[in-house]
């Protein structure tokens, strides 16, 4: 029973790449779409019959933990903000060429700047400036992460698809160190059960709810459909857009045509980074308002799957982000409620990209070969 | 020669892509011991012709006959296994590896034998322990049709092989064909160039739209009858600059030509005819400029002072170059290629940073400005590598013309006017005879020539131009196209622009030209005034490196790549 959700939202992104020539009907995007869901959907259901849950008592739990309550809508909606804040990153860095894959180090260096920031702030600061500071702190911790790699690329001419991957190792390593020395963030020690996190962000600093007291859905959610819109439109209505196009098409002939090409691969880039790094400060002005060791619970990656997915798509990118977000709440109540490890969601998740990949592969290679 | 049935026999063969027919009930016979010319204007169906022989892309209806029985290639593994080589414009070696080291590659028995017989038979010489990477052009194609004769085929098919080719290269690569065809097998020859099918065929058939539109023995076919035939009008309507592109007016009789340009050759009519065009355009251009070269102006429009670059390697690309184009002059830079044209071409680009000397504009400065200054400051630049480095193929012909004047484009302040850019886009479409299917079509769906054609248009908007500097503008372009991107230069040169064209075909740079210079291991030799009666023989002489004082040296049998 696992398959039909899958059904009605994967196809999108496979929409996205519909090209004009005519390919044989296995070839076919939305059969692509279908195939990737029926397959990916048939390992579900064995993981589920593996783990000994009745398919109905499953698809249960999993709804429940998507669309059940109140709750689990914003908890879903802040997950697929924080996805979409990076994949719509990856999209501009992808625009111009290059592929990002730094988005979990970059998630941690903007968290790791937000609380960094946030639990420095007095505890009476107002709203209005505890949040943008926050907010902006892990913009720019990420944007700077990510022009590391930026600058290395533009010096050394080293690729940011190893640096940014590097990277993720350090930032990851140092929200770890951050939060278990006292001399750095880690609240102070009480008792042996002092837990390794920050202390919490003072109350101007944390994110408004949007979705009144029920809901945690944050202002992250309209953040991220803003940063969505208009990052879409500068993409496709403005010169920077088109520049970037054509950087990531041909460096070589947008030189000579006398674009700044290290000003723009650079620039995409550390965007890539700010987003990322919005995405992690949200993650730590978001309930329960610390910085943990592991606060990013694999975003980063997540989020880099969703770009790939989307294929420079600012609507696949919502639509995937969607996807993912709800289905990883879904996976968790799944674990909760019917005793399937959450992991198998994200089995089901990889499963499915791969399918989709391998499809796009291959129509590529032959689009290429004809 | 030696057997009845013809090489290789095609009987009504046709081919559509999609709603474009490219070959329409071709019929065509290769006699064995032949060279056989398949000559046709680009889109004239040749590749597609030779992508069905080398089982590439299988023919909607018609067949083929190879040696009398019949041939059907599915794949291009069984057109090897029947016997056809094929060797295509762009070059399958691995750079990075040896001549030797690529051979390998084929998994050939007793490779060592076939090596050696390939060399006495055909007398091609090669270097196994040579880095590909490091051979010039020509010393590549000779690995390549090595390559191609190590599997003794019986018909090997050459497309568009001297397009990368030197006029000396040219002439080893059609003794070549020669000696292949005296040998007993075949060779089709595909080429868009008079000249070579005069000097190496014995018969040809003549492509247009798609059909054959004539053909026969060469013997009967005079050049003059071969033009109507491949473009569909009189040779007599030609400008002589086409007519020097497509090899018409080349005599062939560079000196290093002596061992294979034979007595079919003849000395072209329409050659002085061509200089006096050449000079009678370009210099009234040169004098209207007010106080032109004639006053002995301070500045140039572009001057290279001292200029050395090196190559990776540390071996010197361009050695001290000096080098003046004056306002509304046409200097034009011949030599075979790999002499450091490139290198020279990227320095004016901005790409590549000199390790001495100056490069200045009108006066200015220039030696390590960015591309976008360059541009600024008036210095046009038409790539040799069209589509990697002058176009941006993926974006449409408007994006591609005003990328570096966006600015000019806003709506709402923020926005891009895309409307206001297709306007423009489409009045520089009509001025310049562009064909493409408006504004918004994309760069890759428009042939060569017009690719070509605006990417001139766009250097050519350029707002102050003091100088353009083209490199092989006119490559792969098919006549038409040819002869507009001619008289764009020559406007351009009228209008006081200075002009660099860096050229392997000689003969356009003979009828475009007021001074040619000659690139030989990174120094320039010259210069070479066209308008003198043995610039020609001159020009021929400098690109293996004799001074310019001398006449050519007596060189017989090897190639200038050999003496590198």
């Amino acid at each position: 029973m696992s398959p039909p959700p899958l059904t009605l939202s994967a196809p999108a992104p496979a929409l996205r790449t519909a090209h004009t020539r005519i390919a044989p009907v296995l070839r076919h995007p939305v059969t692509v779409g279908v195939l990737a869901v029926v397959l990916a959907g048939a390992v579900g259901l064995g993981l589920v019959k593996g783990a000994g849950t009745g398919p109905a008592v499953a698809w249960d739990a999993l709804v429940e933990g998507m669309f059940g309550s109140s709750y689990a809508v914003g908890s879903s909606l802040n997950s697929a903000a924080v996805l979409a804040l990076i994949a719509t990153g990856f999209t501009v860095a992808h625009r111009a060429g290059l592929v990002n894959v730094g988005g979990e180090g970059q998630l941690c260096a903007g968290g790791l700047a937000a609380a960094a920031v946030g639990t420095t702030l007095p505890a009476g600061v107002p709203a209005a400036l505890g949040v943008p500071l926050v907010l902006v702190a892990g913009c720019v911790a990420g944007g700077a992460w990510a022009g590391i790699a930026g600058r290395l690329r533009a010096r050394r001419g080293t690729s940011e698809v190893i640096t940014t991957l590097l990277l993720n190792f350090v930032g990851v390593g140092l929200v770890s160190v951050a939060v278990h020395e006292e001399a750095l963030l880690r609240q102070p020690v009480t008792s042996s059960e002092t837990l390794p996190q920050s202390a919490p962000l003072p109350e101007g600093a944390r994110l408004p709810l949007i979705g009144g007291v029920e809901s945690p859905a944050t202002a992250i959610v309209v953040i991220a459909v803003v940063a969505a819109v208009v990052t879409g439109v500068v993409l496709r209505h403005t010169a920077v857009g088109l520049r970037l196009r054509s950087v990531g098409h041909s460096p070589a002939a947008s030189a000579r045509l006398g674009l700044p090409v290290v000003r723009l691969e650079t620039g995409s880039l550390a965007f890539a980074g700010a987003a990322a790094g919005l995405a992690g400060a949200a993650l730590v002005a978001i309930a329960p308002y610390v910085l943990a060791e592991h606060f990013s619970s694999g975003y980063g990656f997540s989020g880099l799957v969703v770009g790939l997915l989307a294929r420079g798509s600012l609507t696949a990118v919502a639509a995937v982000s969607l996807l993912f977000g709800f289905l990883t709440n879904g996976g968790i109540n799944l674990q909760l409620a019917a005793g399937v490890p959450a992991s198998s969601v994200q089995i089901v998740q990889s499963l499915l990209v791969l399918f989709v990949a391998a499809a796009m592969f291959t129509t590529t290679r032959n689009g290429r070969a004809s | 020669m030696n057997t009845a049935a013809p090489a290789l026999e095609i009987s009504g063969l046709t081919k559509s892509f999609g709603t474009t027919r490219a070959l329409e009930e071709v019929d065509l016979v290769v006699e064995s011991g032949t060279v056989h010319c398949v000559l046709g204007e680009n889109g004239a169906g040749k590749s597609t012709l030779c992508h069905v022989v080398g089982g590439s892309v299988a023919p909607d209806a018609g067949g083929l006959r190879l040696y009398g029985s019949p041939y059907a290639p599915r794949r291009p593994a069984d057109a090897l296994a029947a016997g056809i080589a094929m060797v295509h414009q762009h070059f399958s070696l691995v750079p990075t590896l040896t001549v030797g080291e690529n051979m390998r590659l084929l998994r050939l028995r007793d490779l060592p034998r076939r090596v050696a017989r390939v060399r006495e038979e055909y007398g091609l010489e090669l270097d196994l322990d040579a880095r590909v990477s490091e051979l010039p052009v020509g010393v590549r194609q000779r690995t390549e049709i090595v390559k191609a004769l190590l599997r003794e085929p019986r018909l090997l098919v050459l497309d568009e092989p001297t397009g990368v080719l030197g006029p000396a290269g040219t002439d080893a690569l059609l003794a070549t064909c020669r000696r292949i065809a005296e040998s007993g097998h075949a060779v089709v020859l595909v080429t868009h160039k008079l000249g070579e099918v005069a000097r190496a065929g014995d018969a040809a058939t003549v492509l247009r739209g798609g059909r054959v539109s004539g053909g026969g023995p060469l013997a009967e076919l005079p050049p003059e009858r071969l033009v109507p035939l491949m473009i569909g009008r009189p040779a007599g309507s030609l400008d002589a600059g086409l007519a020097g592109t497509i090899g018409l007016a080349a005599d062939g009789d560079s000196p290093e030509a002596g061992a294979s340009g034979s007595g079919k050759t003849r000395a072209g009519g329409p050659e002085p005819a061509g200089r006096a065009l050449a000079v009678g355009t370009a210099e009234p251009g040169g004098r209207a400029e007010p106080g032109g070269k004639a006053a002995a102006r301070v500045t140039q429009a572009l001057r290279l002072r001292d200029v050395s670059v090196r190559r990776a390697d540390g071996t010197s690309a361009l050695d001290e170059v000096s080098l003046d184009v004056g306002y509304g002059e046409i200097v034009g830079i011949a030599g075979v290629e790999g002499n450091g044209q490139s290198e020279l071409m990227a320095l004016l680009g901005g790409s590549l940073a000199p390790v001495a000397g100056r490069v200045e504009l009108d006066g200015r400065d220039l030696t390590r400005a960015a591309p976008r200054e360059r541009s600024r400051a008036g210095l046009g630049v038409v790539p040799e590598d069209r589509l990697h480095e002058g176009c941006v193929p993926q974006l449409r012909v408007a994006d591609n013309l005003f990328l570096g004047r966006l600015d000019r484009f806003r709506r709402h302040g923020v926005l891009l006017d895309r409307r206001a850019m297709d306007r423009a886009a489409d009045s520089v479409l009509t001025g310049h005879g562009i064909r493409a299917d408006g504004p918004g079509a994309l760069m890759s769906s428009l042939s060569g020539g017009n690719q070509q054609k605006v990417v001139l248009a766009r250097e050519l908007a350029l707002d102050p131009l003091i100088c353009l500097a083209a490199a092989q503008p006119t490559r792969g372009l098919d006549i038409g196209a040819v002869g507009a991107v001619h008289s764009r230069i020559r406007d351009a040169a009228a209008a006081g622009t200075g002009v660099l064209v860096v050229s392997s075909e000689l003969s356009e740079l003979l009828v475009l030209c007021d001074r040619i210079t000659v690139a030989y291991r990174g120094k320039l030799l010259g210069p070479v005034d066209p308008a003198e009666p043995d610039a020609r023989e001159r020009i021929g002489a400098l690109m293996l490196g004799a001074r310019a004082s001398r006449p050519g040296p007596e060189n017989t049998g090897h190639t200038p790549e050999a003496l590198r």
